[in-house]
């Protein structure tokens, strides 16, 4: 243990500082789940990394980025909302999926949305009362103003989902859609499922498990190639509460 | 909601942000959004790309504020982490290396925040009494700091610039590490 310590001795302060490359990170972060004397010299060095961004001149930011923000928190806050309080808990255990599959036609206000939403609701619940014994299937609630008259759904198998969906507009220049899995409590995880709609506006793609916990479904357009958290705007979410 | 939200700590709003509030995480903003625009800009050098990075920031602040774990510090530390990850991730993914630091130069670009509250005057004093210990440092001491944290180098690209050993500069890091942190154990600017 000594002699891995030596090793690693002098690379608590890059390791604070960012500076370890990435292959050195890795390791260092192992060696010091095992080592006191590092993660000592971890704790006095602290201290000086924690109040680095303290010593930066204070700057006001433009009030602007602000209105984006908050525009982009409000509209995803009111989609959670539109999904239902149980859309950040963990699922029951013996949940029963509704399968229910509707276009949002075009809407003014998210207000409306809400109500149609109910409405969407309202429908998915007489068919799980009818007792369909249909595949799992769930559908997502569809941000109007990013994607008018869209509609989507989520397939869902034993080891992997289907979305598909139809009047999604082409994602921004340079980006495509990406689907996020998210459990509770936790961020949401990026998938491999990268797509773009074809003409009409219709899509498929297969978002690969495992699943097992997953209780939202998220769309957002990001980068090509994808991104490891979600940068663009949240298109649609399925709740699988 | 009944509650006014300026009384609440940043631990407390937190718990509002997992659940969804957008009143919470727009108290969040407010509290810490000059710090972490301040930061940024101090790393990438521009007020475009401070205000991407800042954006890009608070809205992963948003979606994941379970991840805040309040056993491992305080939220603005939380906060600025974020922030200074992004802003380094949006250095290294930036083809000019060279050019994007706040430079003296760029200094023409800033402009000073507003707001003269209490809290921003605190602020300012952290600043000066943190910007105070790294002035006191050897200038091959706080040029190592500088580089890595605020320039997202790590220690071999530093070692090459410098053309010194890389055990120099890890040595030079700690160094200088250790007397900032002796020089402001027990302050505020710590938290």
């Amino acid at each position: 243990m000594a002699a891995d310590h030596e090793r690693w001795s002098d690379s608590v302060a890059p390791y604070l500082l960012g500076a370890l490359p990435g292959d050195e990170l890795a390791a260092f972060e192992a060696h010091m789940t095992h080592c006191a004397d590092c993660r000592e010299e971890l704790d006095a060095l602290a201290p000086a990394v924690r109040a680095l961004p303290n010593s930066v001149e204070p700057m006001a930011p433009p009030p602007a980025l602000k209105a984006r923000i908050m525009a982009e928190v409000e509209r995803e806050a009111s989609l959670l909302a539109a999904a239902g309080p149980e859309a950040d808990r963990p699922p029951a255990p013996a949940r029963r999926r509704r399968r229910l599959a509707f276009g949002m036609p075009r809407l003014a206000t998210l207000a409306a949305a809400a109500a149609l939403l109910f409405v969407g609701v309202a429908i998915g619940v007489g068919v799980d009362q009818l007792g369909s014994d249909a595949p799992d299937t769930v559908a997502a609630k569809v941000d109007p103003a990013m994607a008018p008259g869209a509609g989507a759904e989520f397939e869902l198998g034993d080891a992997a989902a289907t979305l598909t969906a139809h009047g999604l507009p082409p994602a921004p220049s340079g980006r495509v859609y990406q689907v996020w899995i998210k459990r509770a409590g936790q961020d949401p995880e990026p998938t491999a499922a990268l797509f773009s709609p074809a003409k009409d506006g219709s899509a498929t793609a297969m978002v690969p498990g495992p699943l097992d916990g997953v209780n939202q479904m998220l769309v957002t357009d990001e980068p090509i190639g994808g991104s490891r958290t979600p940068t663009g705007k949240v298109y649609l979410i399925a709740s699988m509460s | 909601m009944g509650q006014n939200l300026g009384l609440l700590a940043d631990e407390e709003l937190m718990q509002l942000v997992r659940r969804g509030q957008a009143p919470a995480f727009e108290a969040i903003y407010e509290r810490h959004a000059s710090a972490a625009f301040s930061l940024a800009y101090r790393i990438v050098g521009s007020r475009n790309g401070a205000e991407d990075v800042s954006q890009e920031a608070f809205l992963n602040i948003w979606r994941s504020g379970a991840r805040y774990d309040r056993s491992k510090g305080s939220v603005r530390t939380w906060v600025l982490g974020i922030v200074h990850h992004r802003a380094i991730d949006f250095l290294r993914r930036a083809t000019v290396h060279n050019k994007r630091r706040a430079s003296d130069k760029g200094m023409e670009e800033r402009f000073e925040a507003s707001d003269r509250t209490d809290v921003e005057v605190a602020r300012r004093e952290e600043a000066a009494t943190v910007r105070d210990a790294m002035d006191e440092l050897p200038s091959e001491q706080r040029q190592v700091i500088e580089l890595a944290y605020f320039g997202g180098f790590t220690h071999s690209e530093i070692a090459e610039m410098l053309e010194a050993p890389i055990g120099t500069i890890k040595g030079r890091m700690r160094l200088g590490l250790k007397k900032m942190s002796d020089r402001l154990s027990g302050g505020a600017v710590m938290r």
